[in-house]
């Protein structure tokens, strides 16, 4: 049998993340990857609507509130000494990273941003 | 290759976002140079109810558990859901050191641009769901090498399987406090380390010596003295099993700095009844019932109702019957349990199928709601009846 123990790093350890929900996918350009990249500007208005600007696109969101939370998980696998105090492997485990309580979700489509006409020089 | 300030703000002039309607700070997102998707298997979400939340927070750790074969489950200190992967069409993107509006409006904003990394993404998540724990196997593996006292041959042999609490977290899917109330449902016994179940017999022998000695000294069964009952029967029977004996079947309780035992009148009736039911394949009822009486302590009376869950009497056999049915002994799963009480009978009352399915009920469900979905009603001689949705090969 597989134990696989997912442990926090402890009272009061956690940081807390937001969780991001996108429509669709995120691609990057000439495939070469998102790592390094930029996304985007996020902004909030007054009232607190989430604007979010990528590229040409403008997206509207809203912020929720998770009733049921997420946890981020990290997962290490064994090294040749991960050993737990009897000897034993430990095998792999989860790492609690964070604890996500909100969420901004832009779940409607992105409008494009018309640029003005260049002006004549 | 980091945005500025002028950048943000010639991109918000190009969208047409008048400045002034926008609280000052923005946030500039990138990802993080080692940001990949958790498709890679390194990174994960998980959906929590909020009290596993708190647990986490507190410092508690989870467990996953079950082997390659199993559905895999996850372990709080106290309870178990089925872990299940639910995919998203859309893409979650997980954001270190991003504040909320509130959060940005409460705070004395120290910097108006924030530097975003994104940690990671995925387009899925584990969702849990509360479940039964997954106890059968529990009692299966300790039925491998029940104990006959210390010194019987299987004690000698070294080879035999035995579990200490450990082990038992090891093959279990479930949590470890509702492992910990199994076995004591299970009377099961720590001995020297392991957890041990009783074999029938030598349960009933130790039971035996208890009750004797209460008949032989005269004791109320509500008021039996623990240290006079190890004096007497400790020669012939290790203490430990002695008092293990007494709270199998009695509740402990402190008078005037004495411990003493009030003995469980129904559990020893049950157990008498299992006793002489186990000997037989089916057993007059009117003959079981003289007997049984006859053979349970003086002053304890026997009712039928004591052996729910453990006895089935068949009113329509002529003489009518009593057979042992023992619930542990049927299939975990609702299907599979109802299938093998409707291939043992065909109709049912719901007074005789209750004991059968109760432990199948979860937190909200009903008898009534079991019986609904799993079989189909009908009226035989003004009694409802409760019979197979499905022919039962």
């Amino acid at each position: 049998m597989v134990q696989i123990v997912i442990s926090s790093a402890g009272a009061g350890g956690l940081a807390e993340w937001v969780l991001m929900e996108l429509q669709g996918e995120i691609e990057a350009r000439y495939s070469t990857g998102l790592a390094g990249n930029l996304l985007g500007d996020l902004h909030y208005t007054t009232e607190g609507i989430p604007v979010l600007i990528v590229g040409h696109h403008i997206l509207y969101g809203k912020i929720i509130h998770l009733e049921k939370p997420f946890a981020v998980l990290v997962k290490h696998s064994s090294g040749e000494q991960d050993c737990d105090e009897l000897g034993r492997e430990t095998g792999t485990r989860y790492l609690v990273t964070a604890l996500i309580k909100n969420k901004i979700l832009f779940k409607t489509r992105p409008k494009p941003i018309i640029t003005n006409v260049p002006k004549k020089v | 290759m980091r945005r500025t300030r002028e950048e943000v703000d010639a991109t918000l002039q190009i969208a047409k976002l008048n400045p002034a309607e926008l609280l000052p700070a923005v946030h500039c997102l990138a990802f993080g140079p080692g940001a990949s998707g958790a498709t890679a298997g390194d990174l994960c979400l998980l959906e929590l109810e909020p009290a596993l939340c708190q647990q986490l927070e507190a410092g508690h750790s989870l467990v996953i558990r079950g082997d390659k074969d199993e559905q895999a489950v996850l372990c709080s200190k106290n309870k178990t859901y089925d872990l299940k992967i639910a995919d998203t069409s859309n893409m979650l993107l997980f954001i270190p050191g991003c504040k909320t509006p509130n959060q940005l409006k409460k705070e004395e904003t120290h910097s108006n641009f924030i530097y975003t990394e994104i940690f990671g993404f995925s387009n899925n998540y584990w969702e849990l769901r509360r479940c039964k724990p997954k106890l059968k196997k529990l009692k299966k593996l300790l039925m491998e090498n029940t104990y006959e006292g210390p010194d019987s041959q299987k004690e000698k042999d070294s080879n035999r399987s035995k579990y200490t609490t450990e082990d038992l977290l090891d093959q279990i899917q479930a949590s470890e406090e509702e492992i910990m109330t199994q076995l004591q449902v299970l009377n099961a016994c720590e001995i020297e380390g392991y957890w041990r179940i009783l074999e029938f017999d030598y349960e009933m022998k130790l039971l035996n010596h208890i009750t004797e000695l209460v008949d032989s000294e005269s004791w109320s069964f509500s008021k039996v003295p623990l240290n006079i009952c190890l004096q007497e029967l400790g020669p012939l029977e290790p203490e430990e099993m002695i008092e293990h004996c007494l709270k199998c079947y009695g509740k402990k309780y402190i008078d005037e700095g004495e411990v003493y035992f009030e003995l469980n009148a129904d559990k020893i009736c049950r157990a008498t009844a299992q006793m002489l039911l186990q000997n037989a394949v089916k057993f007059n009822l009117a003959e079981f019932q003289e007997v049984w009486q006859q053979s349970v302590p003086e002053g304890m009376i026997t009712r039928l109702d004591q052996l729910k869950g453990l006895a089935l009497v068949d009113r329509h056999s002529r003489p009518e019957i009593i057979f042992l049915l023992k619930v542990d002994d049927l299939p975990e799963d609702n299907q599979e349990r109802f299938n093998s009480l409707f291939s043992l009978r065909e109709k049912w009352t719901e007074e005789d199928i209750a004991p059968y399915i109760q432990d199948l009920c979860g937190e909200k469900q009903t008898i009534g709601a079991l019986l609904t979905k799993y079989s189909r009603s009908s009226m035989l001689n003004g009694v409802k009846v409760y019979n197979s949705r499905r022919p039962i090969s």
